[in-house]
């Protein structure tokens, strides 16, 4: 029954953030072939924290790369809000990214050479703007990285270096924005932190995230689960619990 | 161990690549120039021994004055020799030879051959078996009205057998009808020289003096040796004529090394520059091994963690860099034997035509290269392979290129010093402590800004930045915030650059002080209306029969000349400055110390001031001056002078009756009251230069052109500190390609947060140009600093002031300017392929 599991229902149409349909990522040819994504079609909706779960090698940072625009599809399309992005080339696309797309990755987030303020802002000095004064005010007080404006990278923890890379995805206010294992490299205090903030970001300010992770606790922060396997949707939870996570792994793995 | 480094050498073929580039180009120069000099020692030695070959035995006058080169001119030679000569058991042939002042005038009233360039020589055709010239076409010349033509003067000039030609020599300008076309052994003309040939007494009533000859060519019967015959010879020629004997192979011998003697000041001029560029190219290298050996901490770090120890993991560095030399050294070997070419045309391009046939390419030149180059690579990465070795295993943990903040208070302190040392060696040296001096100060300073330059490079990067920040936004910031990252890279990046930019700002410096000086110099002595002048080199020169027929025009108030001999002054080589006091007064005036410059008769001298002091002369001193012609005058000391060229002033008349043939080498004119300038050019013109002698210019052209002169010798030392610029250029390049390397992760990020394509290149571009302007601005700094301290030292000796080349640092900056742009091409192009993906998943 899995194969026919499509992450597509009861979405309004004017509330997605971003989707793909059918998308397919194969790389290599031939005998080496790898189906990393086998035409998946998914919709994020708008103000709502979702996750990818699936065992290591399903396709998640695929899937995550390819939505955001980092990485383009063997077929299929993906759109971010109406714009379809293999109509745009590869300025448009940057353009994109750096006004409607925020990202936190796992590790090397920030820009060694830039303090933690001008890494935050960096999306929107690139566009040239200043942007919403009290909006990052409010994004800086969210994440309390006041008193570490001006620091280096080098000068902050690892839990502080995360929680400027998820200021720097909120500052521009996007569409949308992409975590990739966000708090695989930290210790677990730290991590339950930044998922408390990214939590509050889409309760409190009304954001999108897609949340990558393998972790069933940070999975179940998010309002919704999409699993995937093999390059498919293996199925979906909304209103997760660690336990129930827990438990529908185990099943899956059966 | 060997095997390891082998296998990691070939396993980065782009860091192989750009190591090898630098060590090529650092190579490439010091193998051109040695190609080149062998090149043309090679010709010189070919040319002198196909002139020689059938030469047994060679007299000539034993009286004679070494040129302040090392080169010895000898008196003419009496013509009466031959006789007694011809006569000597075991001679075959004789004849008299001459390679004399003459000047073909072509077809169309212009003159063959130029000022510059290959010389104009008139000679003697003789039917003699030891003469050097073989009839081609026509006969050989009899009497005063007959020439020949050598083969490829008269095929430029058009010039066939019955013609009417005129030549200008020492005594005039005459016609002459062309009965013979010749050539000169087997080639039609040597080293593209023209030769004008008569019978010998034209030739030596023409082209020197009748009765003389340069000197006599034997041809032996086969009967002795060389040796022999020429002991017999100068057992039969009179005591009292001083007459001296040398067989083939010492006149062979002898001209060869007179030739490389002079040559030798300017292999070595060119040497000097490609130990330069040599060391340049060492810079690049040793930053290319400390980048990379900072990049592969982690290998280093795994090579330790499966046992190696330190001195495994610093050997392993060291044979890369042995591999890496040789290669790079024999691909530079390569490379110098198509930039042995280019200099050639570099020095054709600025009029310094040096005749080459061939390619000679020695096995030493390759030898020493493949060493030095090799040498020279594994001493550039002994430290990055110390430091290699030094690095811990928790190292490999670590991110690469951390800001370094370091303690720069003992580098400081250390460099002061040198430069201290450095400025001491310099003034010490204009004060007559000698070139070894002049090297260490030069050494010591450049060392003094290169220890320095770590602790500066960041401040100096953030404020040449700072602008950059202001007008390009967040990209323009990183950029200036990358210039400064790695304080010790940046400086080494732009260490290549400050030298040659320092090189180029202080030898533009002195240049601008030598013209200035020049200038000054020819402004106060020079009051004349008109400069006919030639810039003959040493050979021939403006007769000075054109000087009086000059003097002589109706438009003409009046006109005096001004020459050079060599001389021996005391026990000093000298060229001697030569004026006729008769006719100097309001044209040619010294700046007198002491005594008047009309006390010059042809019983004194005049010498320069301070050159009177150190010889403690004082007026009324006597002072022996020995001539070419043998004669030892005893000249009293008139009176002293200052701000001349030249220490020693003599008149004209003490060459009265002399075998020493005088040139003028400039004629100064002063003209009557109201005549036109147009009319006044084309009198002069009419005698002079017509017969391409000399450059006839208003006293400012004059003045504009002697100043001017220092242009070609600073000509040529840009194009030889061009390569310098070049490596720098490349070393920049392999910096920004590795940096961008190393920023991979960096990079990548940037484009998946939004930098565009065309921000990463902005932001590359203006790395670049920072890092480049930082050498540059230095370089300024330290150039002027040196001019300065020079010319500073030099006001003594009548250098009168420190003119600061403002157009030239404008220009230096702006090149620099470009050179980071252009640096940054490729690298920037490099960076916007970084892959996002595989450097944001790289962990
Ligand atoms: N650049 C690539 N070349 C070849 N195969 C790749 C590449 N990137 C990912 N894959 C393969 O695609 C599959 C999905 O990878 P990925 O999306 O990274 O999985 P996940 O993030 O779920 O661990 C894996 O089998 C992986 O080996
Ligand atoms: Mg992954």
């Amino acid at each position: 029954m899995n194969q026919t599991i499509q992450a597509t229902q009861q979405i309004d149409p004017a509330n997605i953030a971003a989707r793909a349909e059918s998308a397919s990522k194969i790389y290599g040819s031939g005998e080496s072939e790898v189906r990393a994504l086998d035409s998946v079609s998914i919709s994020f909706e708008r103000g709502k924290f979702s996750a990818i779960m699936g065992p290591s090698g399903s396709g998640k940072s695929t899937l995550m790369h390819c939505v955001a625009g980092l990485d383009s599809l063997t077929s299929g399309s993906v759109f971010i809000g109406e714009v379809d992005l293999s109509q745009l080339n590869d300025k448009a696309i940057t353009k994109l990214r750096r006004n409607k797309v925020g990202f936190v990755f796992q590790s090397f987030n920030l820009i060694p050479t830039l303090s933690a303020y001008e890494n935050i802002i960096l999306p929107l000095s690139l566009e040239g703007e200043s942007g919403d004064d009290a909006w990052i005010k409010t994004v800086i007080d969210t994440l309390s990285l006041n008193d570490r404006l001006k620091h280096r990278p080098s000068e902050l923890s690892g839990g502080q270096q995360q929680r400027v890379a998820v200021a720097r995805a909120l500052a521009s206010r996007p569409e949308i924005i992409f975590a990739d294992e966000p708090t695989g490299n930290l210790d677990s205090k730290s991590g339950t932190e930044i998922l408390k903030f990214m939590r509050r970001a889409v309760t409190d300010l009304g954001q999108t995230i897609v949340m990558v992770t393998h972790d069933a606790v940070a999975a179940s922060y998010a309002d919704r689960i999409v699993f995937l396997a093999d390059g498919k949707i293996a199925g979906e939870m909304t209103q997760p619990t660690p336990d129930k996570v827990l438990d529908y792994l185990k099943h899956l793995g059966e | 161990m060997l095997r390891l480094s082998l296998k990691m050498t070939l396993a980065r073929k782009g860091r192989l690549v750009l190591t090898s580039l630098a060590i090529i180009l650092g190579t490439s120069f010091l193998s051109g120039t040695t190609i080149f000099s062998d090149t043309i020692n090679n010709t010189f030695d070919q040319l002198f021994t196909d002139v020689f070959r059938d030469v047994n035995a060679y007299v000539r006058s034993a009286n004679s004055v070494e040129s302040e080169f090392g080169e010895s001119r000898h008196s003419p030679t009496q013509i009466e020799a031959l006789e007694t000569i011809l006569k000597v058991p075991g001679v075959s042939a004789a004849v008299g030879d001459m390679q004399s002042y003459a000047r073909v005038i072509g077809k169309d009233g212009k003159p063959l051959g130029k000022d510059q360039g290959p010389p104009t020589f008139g000679g003697i055709a003789s039917s003699s078996s030891a003469g050097l010239w073989k009839v081609e076409s026509g006969r050989l010349p009899v009497g005063a009205k007959e020439m020949m033509l050598d083969r490829e003067t008269a095929e430029n000039g058009k010039f066939v057998v019955g013609d009417t030609v005129r030549v200008n020599a020492l005594s005039g300008t005459r016609e002459f009808s062309l009965v013979g076309i010749a050539n000169y052994g087997d080639v039609s003309s040597p080293g593209g020289a023209t030769f004008a040939l008569f019978d010998q007494p034209t030739a030596s009533e023409f082209l020197l003096k009748p009765g003389f000859v340069d000197a006599i060519l034997i041809q032996g019967d086969g009967s002795l040796s060389d040796e022999e015959l020429a002991k017999s010879i100068q057992a039969a020629l009179p005591a009292e004529a001083r007459l001296e004997t040398l067989t083939g192979a010492q006149i062979t011998a002898e001209t060869t090394s007179q030739i490389k003697t002079v040559l030798g000041f300017f292999t070595t001029f060119l040497k000097t520059f490609s130990f330069i560029a040599l060391g340049i190219g060492c810079f690049v290298i040793y930053n290319v091994f400390s980048i990379t050996a900072a990049q592969r901490q982690r290998e280093s770090a795994l090579l330790r963690a499966i046992g190696a120890n330190r001195r495994q993991v610093t050997i392993a560095l060291l044979v890369e860099a042995l591999i890496i030399g040789i290669l790079g050294s024999v691909l530079g070997f390569v490379t110098g034997i198509g930039l042995s070419q280019a200099l050639s045309a570099l020095l054709n391009a600025l009029g310094l035509e040096i005749p080459s046939s061939g390619l000679t390419i020695e096995p030493s030149a390759i030898i020493s290269t493949v060493i030095i180059g090799t040498v020279i690579t594994v001493l550039s990465a002994v430290l990055p392979a110390l430091r290699a070795g030094r690095v811990s295993p928790l190292a490999a943990m670590r991110d690469t290129a951390l800001d370094t903040v370091n303690d720069f208070r003992r580098r400081i302190i250390f460099s002061a010093v040198l430069l201290a040392g450095g400025a001491y060696g310099l003034v010490s040296s204009m004060n007559g402590a000698g070139a070894k001096s002049l090297g260490f100060g030069a050494v010591g300073l450049f060392a003094g800004v290169l220890f320095i330059g770590p602790a500066i490079s960041r401040k100096m990067a953030m404020i040449i930045g700072a602008p950059v920040a202001k007008l390009r936004g967040v990209t323009g910031a990183m950029a200036q915030q990358n210039a400064a990252r790695n304080p010790k890279r940046t400086s080494r990046t732009a260490a290549p650059l400050l030298i040659g930019v320092a090189l180029v700002t202080s030898f533009t410096a002195l240049a601008a002080s030598i013209k200035g000086e020049i200038r000054d110099t020819y402004g106060k002595s020079f009051r004349g209306d008109y400069a006919l002048s030639v810039d003959s080199r040493g050979f021939g020169g403006i007769p000075t029969s054109i000087t009086d027929q000059i003097d002589a025009l109706p438009e003409v108030d009046k006109a005096t000349g001004i020459g050079f001999v060599p001389a021996k002054v005391g026990d000093e080589s000298r060229y001697v400055l030569v004026i006729n006091p008769k006719t100097t007064e309001g044209l040619y005036t010294l700046e007198m110390v002491e005594g008047k410059q009309s006390d010059l008769t042809k019983d004194g001298i005049l010498i320069e001031s301070d050159k009177a002091l150190k010889k403690n002369l004082s007026i009324g001193s006597i002072v022996d001056v020995t001539l070419i012609d043998g004669r030892t005058l005893p000249l009293k000391l008139v009176g002293t002078y200052k701000n001349a060229f030249g220490n020693y002033v003599v008149s004209r008349e003490i060459f009265d009756g002399s075998t020493n043939s005088l040139f003028d080498s400039s004629v100064y004119i002063k003209i009557n009251e109201g005549e036109s300038d147009e009319q006044v050019r084309k009198a002069i013109s009419a005698i002079s230069t017509d017969l391409g002698i000399g450059k006839l210019e208003s006293r400012d052209e004059f003045i504009d052109t002697q100043a001017a002169q220092v242009n070609q010798i600073l000509a040529l030392i840009y194009g030889l500190l061009f390569l310098s610029i070049i490596i720098a250029i490349v070393g920049i390049i392999i910096t920004l390609l590795l940096s961008v390397f190393e920023r991979k992760r960096e990079i990548g990020l940037l484009r998946a947060i939004g930098m565009t394509r065309a921000q990463i290149r902005t932001m590359i571009r203006w790395e670049s140009v920072i890092t480049s302007l930082f050498g540059a601005v230095t370089g300024v700094v330290l150039g002027i600093t040196m001019g300065i301290v020079i010319v500073v030292s030099l006001v003594e000796k009548g250098f009168s002031a420190f003119k600061l080349p403002i157009t030239g640092t404008i220009t230096i900056l702006i090149i620099a300017f470009v050179i980071g742009v252009v640096a940054a091409v490729f690298p920037a192009w490099r960076a916007t392929r970084t892959n996002i993906i595989s450097s944001i998943a790289s962990n």
